[in-house]
């Protein structure tokens, strides 16, 4: 049971800094699409 | 003794709320119709889902409670977040319930209602949804104050005038730019709340060392620490409660699903879910283990309330400069919550509770303002009632159980409305009932003293089992009792 907490904590805090850096690369792009493709709606 | 220095932590702190507010009320432009203001527009795309949902479903209220959980019941404490993770992968990768949902096009859950079991169902459902969810939402300024009072190291008068600035803050960008400012904000918070929670984690462990952590939970509880059905004060019930709990979370708490409907579509809509579903793991892991680390580095005597180990030890070990960066995480954590939670309850008090009161036809301009209002009137709410209301018990159970008021019967209304013919009214009207039934009782005679003893010799499990099965079964007989219209 030890072990497999260690293992737990360890997935998450390398998953949780993986994700962190992706989702900021990849999210602030998808605002970016959001936003355009809420502009060009209401300038329709 | 705290390290928060006003000079260097403050002015991280400054920068941090700054840019948070220019950057939620610059787009406000963009909203031009209710449902931008709502469900933005419906353009939002998985990275900036997996953040926000991650952002919203991370408060302070929700570090105090999981970091409560590690103090009471060691690594066990976490069992909640597995089993959310495992409900929200399991959903995502079924699109159980949620991909008719959102292919339904509706904005809120009990508008999907409506389609089955008519108009006053829908206005029912709405009242239960809010009911639960203000309740629920009524404790988590009092909760943030406390927090931040402990780690920053203010006078515990000054509670009551942070959290009302940081509601009107809060407020003001909500109010101005709905979903769109509490998506784009979210985005931000998520990537200083991440960073902070990170940081500290890797503090602490370093500083209380994993084997001082496991030997803590050891002397403690025991194989009870590790192992949730040999705890004494967890057990099947536990378990049980919190998997139909996490379950119906994942299918009906209102901002998760506000995530799924302003998706650009379903498929969307569960990359979010299968995206996010292991960060409900580090949700109760992380803040857990802060938890554990303050049970092994405070003396006993030294902690008179568990909810308040974590943030003394915070206050201890974090040094200048990263306690600033911890100060802003837990603000971004807190400010992206109250946000999402205003906004999305909200959405239901004008989408469905005032839906019969409406006139047809009325303007997009109107409609975006009667939900500015909305947000406004829950903002004085939370105020209000987070300065009075008394709380017993833990944290996560409080929330578990004003939650269930409404999670056990949406669940089963959902479930049902979804996939079985002879759903009915009569079915939803006991099942609303019954599930709201329970978790009111129990809330009553927790808080009168001639049966408070009662209340604690029941539990709160129980309780919240029995809401869930008693939804359930409410509406099975009441959909078989109603005369079908051909008779």
């Amino acid at each position: 049971m030890h072990t497999l907490w260690l293992v737990i904590t360890l997935a998450a805090l390398v998953w949780y800094s993986t994700i962190t850096v992706y989702v900021a690369i990849k999210g602030f792009a998808d605002i970016k699409s959001m936003l355009k493709r809420l502009e060009d709606q209401s300038k329709a | 003794m705290t390290h928060f220095s006003w000079l260097y932590d403050g002015s991280i702190v400054g920068v941090y709320l700054l840019a948070t507010m220019i950057i939620g009320i610059m787009v406000r432009k963009y909203v031009g119709k209710v449902e931008h203001f709502l469900v933005a527009g419906r353009e939002m795309n998985v990275y900036l889902g997996i953040a926000s949902l991650a952002a919203t479903e991370f408060g302070i209220v929700t570090c105090m409670y999981t970091a409560q959980n590690g103090y009471q019941y060691g690594f066990a404490g976490t069992t909640p977040g597995i089993l959310q993770a495992l409900a929200m992968l399991i959903v995502g990768v079924t699109g159980f319930c949620v991909r008719p949902l959102r292919d339904s096009g509706v904005m809120t859950i009990p508008e999907l209602f409506e389609k089955k079991f008519g108009q006053r169902i829908r206005w029912a459902a709405g009242v239960v949804i809010v009911l639960g969810g203000l309740l629920n939402m009524g404790v988590f300024l009092r909760t943030g104050g406390e927090f931040l009072v402990t780690v920053c190291g203010f006078d515990a008068k000054y509670l009551e005038i942070a959290m009302t600035l940081l509601l009107v803050f809060v407020a003001v960008y909500t109010i101005l730019g709905g979903m769109l400012s509490v998506l784009v904000t979210d985005f931000l918070q998520f990537v200083v709340m991440s960073g902070g929670l990170l940081a500290v984690t890797i503090l602490i462990i370093v500083k209380v060392g994993w084997g001082n952590l496991v030997s803590t939970v050891q002397t403690n509880f025991g194989a009870g620490g590790f192992n949730p059905f040999v705890n004494d004060k967890m057990g099947w019930q536990f378990v049980m409660f919190n998997a139909l709990l996490n379950l119906a979370v994942v299918l009906t708490w209102q901002t998760t699903i506000a995530r799924l409907l302003s998706a650009k579509d379903t498929k969307t809509g569960l990359k979010v879910y299968k995206g996010t579903a292991f960060f409900f793991v580090c949700r109760f892991l992380i803040p857990g283990i802060w938890g554990i680390a303050a049970l092994a580095m405070l003396a006993p005597g030294a902690v008179t309330n568990s909810l308040h180990a974590m943030p003394m030890l915070l206050s201890m070990i974090v040094p200048v400069g990263l306690m600033g960066i911890l100060v802003a995480a837990m603000l971004a954590a807190d400010m992206s919550t109250d946000a999402s939670y205003m906004l999305t309850w909200g959405s239901v008090i004008y989408n469905d509770i005032l839906a019969p009161f409406r006139k047809k036809g009325t303007s997009e301009k109107r409609g975006i303002l009667w939900n500015r209002m909305i947000v406004g009137f829950i903002g004085i709410f939370l105020l209000v009632y987070g300065l009075w209301y008394p709380l017993k018990g833990d944290l996560w159970t409080y929330l578990g159980v004003t939650g269930t008021i409404y999670l056990a019967s949406m669940s089963v209304l959902l479930v049902a409305c979804c996939y079985w013919k002879k759903a009915n009214s009569w079915g939803a009207t006991a099942a609303i009932f019954l599930g709201a039934l329970f978790p009111i009782a129990f809330l009553v005679i927790e808080q009168l003293p001639a049966t408070a003893g009662f209340a604690k010799k029941v539990g709160p499990y129980y309780s919240g089992i029995a809401a869930y099965v008693f939804a359930g079964i409410g509406m099975v007989i009441g959909s078989y009792l109603k005369p079908s219209s051909k008779q």
